[in-house]
């Protein structure tokens, strides 16, 4: 999905890079406020296994191929759709330096497209699927029905956002006058929801594997003792008083 | 570093090496979804040289040829840079973010 240099006129280029921009200076200040101390070795670690993942493409009909992009698994991870933005853009910076993947002119679009778009959707598809009131009830052990639903939505959230992601760099390539509307819509989607099938399977599998052996590198379990840590020490105010 | 992040940096680096020897042999030559579509819909676009000629284009080190080896090389050296890379720039975020408070 890495649009290379040349498939969108300069001009329009520019534009994307402007919005691009502006997201980032949200993304970078939502890290101001937010990064942790072991949030950085998680952010240097799923950047470095993305980068890497992104390279092995996976053969799909018709034969053409495709690779995970992760950044529904990255906005999950991290329960904000700017820490994708973040992630995914250093990774698309790496990749079109050094590793011509991705233009340089066109590397706003594809922030547009894999991170910002990827991020989003991603997350807000996720916390629209999965009731965080379940949570509450223990859902967030991962077995069970609720643990399935869970990884369900995470699985759907990621599809959504590969396949969305495909959609909008399609109407990209319209407006640029290089595909055609509906056959570009057509093979670029048609493609991608093959795609999107490998992204939900690598996607719940990280995200279930960093529950069982890191749950808390993952943001909602944090969340969790937080509310439990206001909620006991609200608990002792009140007893003392 | 706590003893728990150092060891997610180094599980999270032995994984990414892995991937990396192993992708030049796993990885499907077919083109992707985007090439794909520009094959059967304008194949004009893909001859586009570009406006910049990257140092490991292809994901290859042009020094060791075209054999797997000059794949993985490439690919050591993207983990080791994104590795680093964005460990750098999230140090930095964070420590602007104490110099702030």
């Amino acid at each position: 999905m890495h649009i290379p240099d040349g498939f969108i006129p300069l001009w329009q280029c520019a534009i994307y890079w402007v919005i691009a921009i502006i997201f980032l200076i949200f993304a970078f200040r939502w890290g101001r406020k937010n990064l942790s101390e072991k949030n950085i070795p998680l952010m240097a670690v799923l950047a470095a296994c993305l980068f890497i993942i992104m390279t092995i493409n996976v053969p799909i009909p018709i034969g053409s191929s495709g690779h995970v992009v992760g950044a529904a698994m990255v906005a999950i991870i991290f329960m904000s759709p700017w820490a994708a933005v973040m992630v995914i853009t250093l990774v698309l910076i790496i990749q079109g330096i050094f590793f011509g993947d991705g233009g340089i002119t066109t590397m706003g679009a594809n922030i547009i497209n894999m991170g910002i778009c990827g991020g989003f959707v991603g997350y807000y598809t996720f916390k629209t699927l999965y009731n965080p009131q379940m949570s509450e009830a223990g859902v967030l052990k991962g077995s069970g029905i609720l643990g399935k639903r869970r990884l369900l939505s995470i699985g759907i959230a990621s599809w959504v956002a590969i396949f969305l992601s495909a959609v909008l760099a399609s109407i990209e390539l319209w407006l640029a006058g290089t595909f055609p509307l509906r056959l570009g819509l057509e093979y670029m989607g048609g493609l991608h929801a093959a795609i999107g099938i490998l992204e939900a399977v690598v996607t719940v599998i990280v995200i279930a594997s960093l529950e069982r052996v890191r749950p808390d590198l993952l943001a909602w379990n944090n969340r969790r003792n937080s509310k439990a840590d206001n909620l006991e020490s609200e608990t002792t105010e009140t007893i003392s008083k | 570093m706590t003893p728990k992040n150092k060891n997610l940096l180094v599980g999270g680096l032995i994984i990414a090496l892995i991937l990396g020897v192993l992708s030049p042999f796993i990885a499907s030559t077919n083109p992707d979804g985007l090439d794909t579509s520009a094959d059967h819909l304008n194949p004009g676009a893909l001859n586009n040289p570009g406006y910049y000629h990257a140092p490991f284009a292809d994901y290859s080190v042009p020094m060791l040829g075209k054999s797997p080896l000059a794949g993985i090389a490439a690919l050591i050296i993207g983990v080791l840079i994104a590795l680093g890379f964005v460990y750098i720039v999230m140090a930095i975020l964070k420590r602007r973010n104490r110099s702030d408070n």
